[in-house]
């Protein structure tokens, strides 16, 4: 899933703020690094590691003398007579310091006497230190065991590991500033990567949710008011956003159904008054001509001879006003029988032109003037639907022309991708206040109108995808304007 | 000084590498002998005039010291070596027994051996001589003209690096910034005390050239 815009900020925003303190914090830890190297790495410091093996070797070399010296001085001391050396390097051994061992050699090498201690060495581990004094003129030698500490040499390999790694450092010293600034900035670029993660992922928390809330709205602007968000379980804002905007649905959704409940109310109200209304009209003149007749048999008895004119005009009023009602009734009837349209192609011009020459009763009561566009203008329509609705409007401007002869001018053409066909006449034309409503069903200017003509028109324009609206013709009169959508091939063609 | 344990292969790839990279000293004359002997390309040299006068005392310091000699034979006009050489003698001073103790290593005793060495005279004699090192097939040289280049250097800047990076990283439980300082720790591959000695120009078919 690609980040957003808002989730890259963020994750910028974060890795900028850490960029400044984390720069800073680069800059100390040089300082600090150059700081500890020149504390640590001392030259005088490594000059006297580096001098360590040397102290040893002088200490070894005192002791070495001091054995020499020592072992010439046992030898020396050495009885004449040979019986008794062995006790004289016995009593040597106890009173000489680190003597371990003591052998006394001709000058063939055969070992004369020799004695050794079996007690530990005071100073503990040791290593065997030989020191060797030869007797002149005899050529006898007398060798001695002494004892060196063993901890010497322990402590020797270890300042001279010491001093060998820090002479390196030594040397290095630059290149380890280097390494450590270096080693500071990878990891602070490490943590700065992190932090612009982790806010990556916060700012994806909250991005996630707040896509969720713009996908609602879109479904609720689509016409969905059964959407809902998920308000999940935190307790911020975004989250208060989400239950806020779930709030709005449910709210606009209970609007909508009082107002759609209102508004059906509303319409039967207006079918009601309309259906009384009409049904009044024919019942009136009905009633008064039975009452007239009635009075008059009942004045002047059945050999009245105005009696036969008069059943004739009652007659004749009831049938007129019933055939009234049963056009009424028809007109309702085909209403709500309106079929679903299907649609074919056809080139709106000729459609118009086909309808004109089939439909007689038009020119019969109105001078019609067809405009067709040079562009074809093709379109799917139902033929069937549309002549009806064609029929509607001339019928219209017919009887809004009455008494006069109606003036019908029809229009072909093509407009922003659309196809219109234009309906106009020049009667009175429709005041602007009644415009939005002259579309309602049951609305009508005229006495004996039912209010269905002009619906049913519009219906069926919508049902191809069209739009109709009225305007006032130039030079008077209304001008109805049907646009339906060309069909995709003249529209890809840039019609 | 378990740095000094690197592979004398690692020390003649430091040698290339120093070779392609940092921009060398004029060399010094070559001290020894180039030739091709039993189909052989032999090299010899006498490396006493290598060594800095206060060698001995660097010596008897009583601290561990590397002396590393790399070969390596290249075109006249320098590209990428045909061959390569390397031998490093760990030297030191055991201030108990007063005598020199070493471990060479090179391509045929990568685990080193061991000798000892009574006085510096004796060690020297030894660092000095190289003697019939082989350094490939002569039948490689073809019809070009080569070079044998010799560097010598006492404590290399890479065994240095080596052990430097051990001493930062701590050991055992090295921190994380430290194992990091120690991975970034780098340093010139030419230490200042290296000496270089090039020979002269010469094909297979010269035979001995100085």
């Amino acid at each position: 899933m690609r980040p957003s815009r808002l989730e890259i900020q963020i994750a910028l925003a974060l890795a900028l703020a850490a960029a400044v303190p984390l720069l800073a914090a680069l800059w100390l830890a040089s300082r600090l690094a150059e700081e500890n190297l020149a504390f640590g790495l001392n030259p005088r410091v490594i000059a006297s590691l580096e001098a360590n093996p040397g102290l040893y070797r002088e200490l070894f070399n005192a002791r070495k003398e001091l054995y020499g010296e020592q072992v010439r001085q046992l030898a020396l001391g050495l009885p004449s007579e040979l019986a008794q050396v062995e006790p004289y390097l016995r009593e040597a051994l106890e009173r000489t310091p680190r003597l371990r061992g003591c052998t006394f050699s001709g000058a063939d090498g055969a070992v004369l006497a020799e004695a050794e201690t079996d007690q530990p060495n005071p100073e503990g581990e040791w290593r065997a230190a030989p020191a060797r004094a030869t007797l002149i003129p005899s050529g006898a030698a007398l060798v001695c065991t002494f004892a060196i500490e063993a901890r010497f040499f322990a402590d020797l390999d270890e300042v001279r590991e010491l001093a060998e790694s820090y002479q390196g450092a030594g040397l290095l010293r630059a290149d380890i500033q280097r390494s450590y600034v270096g080693a500071f900035a990878v990891l602070l670029m490490g943590f700065a990567v992190a932090a612009a993660g982790t806010g990556f992922w916060l700012a994806r928390r909250t991005t996630r949710r707040l896509g969720a809330v713009i996908r609602g709205v879109r479904e609720l602007a689509s016409g969905d008011l059964s959407v809902q968000v998920d308000p999940g379980g935190a307790r911020d804002e975004v989250a208060g956003l989400a239950r806020a905007f779930n709030a709005m649905v449910r709210e606009v959704r209970e609007s909508r159904d009082r107002i759609v409940y209102l508004e059906k109310i509303s319409g039967w109200q207006e079918v009601a008054r309309r259906l009384a209304h009409e049904i009044k009209n024919p019942l009136t003149p009905i009633q008064l001509a039975f009452q007239q007749l009635e009075a008059r048999f009942r004045q002047a008895g059945p050999g009245d001879p105005e009696l036969p004119r008069l059943l004739s005009e009652t007659g004749e009023i009831v049938r007129e006003e019933i055939a009234t009602l049963q056009r009424l009734v028809e007109e309702f009837s085909s209403f709500a029988k309106l079929p679903e349209v299907r649609l074919e192609p056809a080139e709106l011009g000729e459609f118009v032109e086909e309808f004109l020459r089939t439909s007689p009763q038009v020119a019969e009561t109105a001078d019609v003037e067809l405009a067709k566009a040079t562009a074809p203008c093709p379109v799917r329509i139902d033929r069937a639907l549309l002549r009806r609705a064609l029929a509607n409007l001339a019928r219209n401007a017919e009887e809004a022309a009455r008494p006069a002869r109606a003036r019908l001018h029809l229009a072909v053409a093509r407009e922003g991708g659309r196809a219109v066909l234009a309906v106009a006449d020049e009667g009175p034309g429709v005041p602007a206040e009644l415009r939005e409503r002259i579309f309602d069903p049951y609305f009508t200017t005229r006495v004996h109108g039912t209010g269905l003509g002009l619906a049913i028109v519009k219906k069926i324009v919508l049902q191809h995808g069209g739009e109709i609206d009225l305007s006032e013709r130039p030079g008077g009169g209304a001008r109805f304007a049907i646009r339906l959508p060309l069909s995709e091939r003249a529209a890809g063609a840039g019609g | 000084m378990p740095s000094s344990r690197c592979a004398v292969a690692a020390c003649a790839a430091l040698l290339a590498a120093g070779a392609a990279a940092a921009p060398a000293p004029a060399p010094d004359p070559f001290p020894g002998t180039v030739g091709v002997q039993g189909g052989r390309l032999l090299v010899s040299l006498d490396l006493a005039s290598a060594f800095p006068p206060s060698l001995r005392k660097q010596l008897e310091n009583g601290l561990t010291h590397v002396v590393a000699v790399h070969l390596s034979v290249v075109p006249e006009r320098g590209q990428d070596p045909l061959a390569m050489y390397g031998r490093e003698i760990e030297v030191l001073y055991d201030v108990w027994r007063e005598e020199f103790r070493a471990t060479v290593r090179d391509s045929l005793l990568p685990a080193g051996r061991r000798l000892t060495f009574p006085d510096f005279g004796a060690l020297l004699a030894f660092l000095s001589a190289l003697t019939g090192v082989d350094l490939c097939p002569s039948a490689a040289l073809a019809a070009e003209r080569w070079v044998v280049v010799a560097r010598v250097e006492v404590d290399p800047v890479s065994e240095i690096v080596d052990r430097t990076r051990e001493l930062i990283a701590g050991g055992g439980s090295p921190g994380l910034l430290s194992s990091v300082a120690s991975a970034l720790l780098h340093a010139p591959v030419r230490g200042p005390g290296a000496r270089t000695f090039r020979s002269a120009p010469f094909a297979a078919r010269d035979g001995a050239v100085r």
